[in-house]
């Protein structure tokens, strides 16, 4: 099989894709919706497809980051944005951590963990953010 | 899109499928960019004129309409 080098039939390839995507992941959300329905959330949770739904979210989310970072007005300042993001972070990791240790049954080290746990998914994604606006605010620096 | 490939290609005497076989792309692609049915890239546009010897001015380049708006 030759590779498609024509621009026009590469372009109407990744429309087909996206079509198919469209159709998937209906699919996939009504299978779980019936397992849902049928075995409630833990139930839904076991099926694998639970997470293949999951990671390809987490994905989209990362790669819609790239694209927002661009759209949104260039006044926006990397370092304060991270400041504002980290301290929110905080409050949040450390007031559901404060919660979960309440709660009967839970340890103090089982709220720290949470926090813990919390703190870093939250990190992540901010930090990616922060990279990619710094790295359109030098370029935009460089075009000035 | 206007343009003027079908102009250009008929003066260089090359058909649509022999034009497209000198770029690398489909007959189908060559005939709707001539029907302005598709947008090519600029990529694109450069490779067709540089078989047809012409500018990108000459062969793509289309006035401004004035809607005055």
């Amino acid at each position: 099989m030759k590779k498609i080098k024509d621009e026009r039939l590469v372009i109407q390839n990744l429309r087909n894709i996206r079509t198919v995507y469209i159709f998937q992941t209906i699919g996939i959300l009504g299978i779980l919706g019936y397992d849902l329905v049928l075995k409630g959330l833990d139930g839904m949770r076991e099926n694998p497809l639970w997470i293949v739904f999951m990671i390809t979210t987490v994905i989209f989310a990362y790669l819609s980051m790239s694209i927002s970072s661009d759209h949104e007005s260039n006044k926006i300042i990397p370092q304060k944005n991270l400041r504002i993001s980290l301290i929110v972070l905080v409050l949040i990791s450390a007031v559901v951590g404060y919660l979960v240790s309440l709660t009967e049954g839970s340890t103090i080290i089982n709220g720290v963990i949470i926090g813990v746990v919390l703190f870093i998914c939250g990190l992540i994604p901010i930090v990616y953010i922060y990279k990619l606006r710094s790295k359109r605010q030098d370029e935009n620096i460089e075009e000035e | 899109m206007e343009n003027k490939v079908k102009i250009a290609r008929v003066q260089v005497g090359l058909t649509q499928q022999q034009l497209a076989e000198k770029i690398g792309v489909t007959r189908q692609t060559i005939s709707l960019i001539e029907k302005g049915k598709y947008n090519p890239t600029i990529k694109l546009c450069l490779d067709i004129c540089y078989v047809v010897n012409k500018t990108l001015d000459e062969v793509f380049w289309v006035e401004k309409e004035n809607d005055n708006k």
